[in-house]
């Protein structure tokens, strides 16, 4: 019996020492992913819009540029638009800059233009502006007959900086907020490129006005949230108007990622 | 006559006898190997609109060569099986679906790349695997997806057969055991910017 044990043991160590595992290899790829954000603002537009005031009916019916500017977004991201008015501050940071002034020097004649006497209008409406708060989400309203003085389509202006409209104020897409809902408060990432149809939320076709009035003190001039007039009687009181020259300003197009 | 002993010793060869058999049936074959088997790392960058929209192709990013040799005295059920599955390392707190952040562009205020973002194709001469020439598309962490699945009957080398899975090698049948992996992503306009990672593990197996 001892031998069977011993024959057992024998080959128990033998059996263990030829067991073998299941026979397995790998191999790895690893793959990166790097996602750059791309927001594109494709601009056509003349380096200069002008405003000649030469005529008195000029200045009752104002100058309107239809279709001056056309703004095509592209954009990985979800995305807002606006526009700012902008100058280089001569005569103070909300004003035009006066290259240079004809006349004389009648103390109610004012050199001080404010920026939102520019009027903006938007073909396509902002289909981002769910959570806009205040009276003018966007430039899209038709402009205001020369008689009624409206601040909606008064460029947005905030002491000269590009700092981004609040929810009171206007955009040209998207708003204020980051709520993450869409429709609410930014544009989704996408390009003109790729869109059918007539209308496009990636693609704004934008007009310009100025109406001066008569007396020049641009009625249409308002605060950012269309609510305060800054025309040049509100501002300056009885009797002012704007002082015969030549001014220039800028409007600064912004496009960032939803914030 | 003491039986008692007689007893335990037939009890121990009877359950050694056991054991070596069922040790010796998980092996089938002598060598089962990928080559090469060092890792793969592959880039994606989108940087313009054209590789956002259009989506982002490399083919032949790896390829998969397989090598199964039967023992010296060949067992006739010596097979294999190869498999891939995904991995976004969960310990870094990757959500179950999504890419691992390694870094992020912006606000990162939308979704991050879903592991669905990631097309694999694997593809051989002879179409040997059930997905062959397919892109395919993982959904979470650790999902499986079988090139040649697991314990399929033995299908030899040779005859360009679906589910090929017997002894062979990419040097005497490359058509059949050589794959190639290919990879797409197509990104959208969906995700937040930033870089990303995945890993893609292929597992090569004898069948047991």
């Amino acid at each position: 019996m001892k031998k069977v044990g011993l024959l057992t043991a024998a080959m128990m160590f033998a059996g263990l020492t030829t067991v073998n595992a299941q026979l397995i290899d790998e191999k790895d790829v690893t793959v990166t992913l790097d996602l750059q954000p791309v927001l594109q603002l494709d601009m056509s537009t003349p380096d200069q819009i002008e405003f000649v005031f030469d005529d008195i009916d000029e200045y009752y019916a104002g100058i309107t540029h239809y279709g001056a500017t056309i703004l095509k977004v592209s954009s990985t991201v979800s995305w807002d638009l606006y526009a700012v008015g902008r100058s280089t501050g001569t005569n103070g940071p909300e004003f035009w800059d006066q290259q240079i002034d004809y006349g004389n020097s009648n103390p109610n004649a004012q050199p001080n233009l404010p920026l939102s006497l520019l009027e903006l209008r938007q073909a396509q409406p902002n289909n981002g502006d769910g959570a806009a708060v205040g009276a003018f989400s966007d430039y899209s309203g038709a402009f205001s007959p020369s008689s009624v003085p409206a601040g909606g389509n008064s460029l947005y202006v905030n002491g000269g900086t590009n700092t981004a409209p609040t929810a009171n104020d206007k955009y040209i897409a998207g708003h204020a907020g980051t709520s993450g809902i869409a429709g609410q408060d930014f544009m989704e990432g996408g390009s003109y490129m790729n869109q059918n149809g007539v209308n496009s939320n990636y693609y704004y076709v934008i007009d310009y006005r100025i109406l001066p009035g008569l007396p020049a003190i641009f009625p249409m001039a308002f605060d950012a949230d269309g609510a305060t007039a800054e025309d040049l009687v509100s501002v300056n009181g009885a009797g002012a108007y704007a002082e015969p020259g030549v001014y220039t300003m800028y409007v600064q197009y912004i496009l960032l990622e939803d914030q | 006559m003491n039986t008692t002993p007689q007893i335990k010793s037939l009890f121990s060869l009877v359950v050694f006898l056991l054991l070596f058999v069922v040790a010796h049936a998980q092996v089938h074959c002598g060598l089962v190997q990928i080559e090469p088997n060092t890792s793969v790392n592959a880039m994606m960058s989108f940087d313009s609109f054209t590789k956002y929209q259009g989506g982002y192709v490399i083919n032949g990013v790896a390829r998969i060569k397989v090598r199964v040799e039967d023992k010296a005295i060949a067992d006739p059920l010596c097979s294999w099986n190869l498999i891939m599955t995904i991995d976004n390392n969960p310990a870094a707190g990757t959500p179950v679906a999504e890419w691992e952040e390694l870094n992020q562009y912006g606000s990162g205020l939308g979704q991050n790349p879903t592991i669905d973002a990631l097309e694999i194709r694997v593809r051989n001469s002879c179409g040997t695997s059930p997905i062959d020439g397919l892109f395919t598309t993982f959904t979470n962490n650790m999902d499986v997806i079988d090139i040649i699945a697991p314990m399929l009957p033995v299908t030899p080398a040779g005859t360009c057969a679906l589910n090929t899975n017997g002894p062979g090698s990419y040097l005497s049948h490359y058509d059949e055991f050589n794959f190639t992996v290919d990879i797409r992503v197509k990104p959208g306009f969906r995700f937040n910017p930033g870089i990303f990672q995945l890993n893609i593990k292929f597992r090569l197996e004898e069948n047991i």
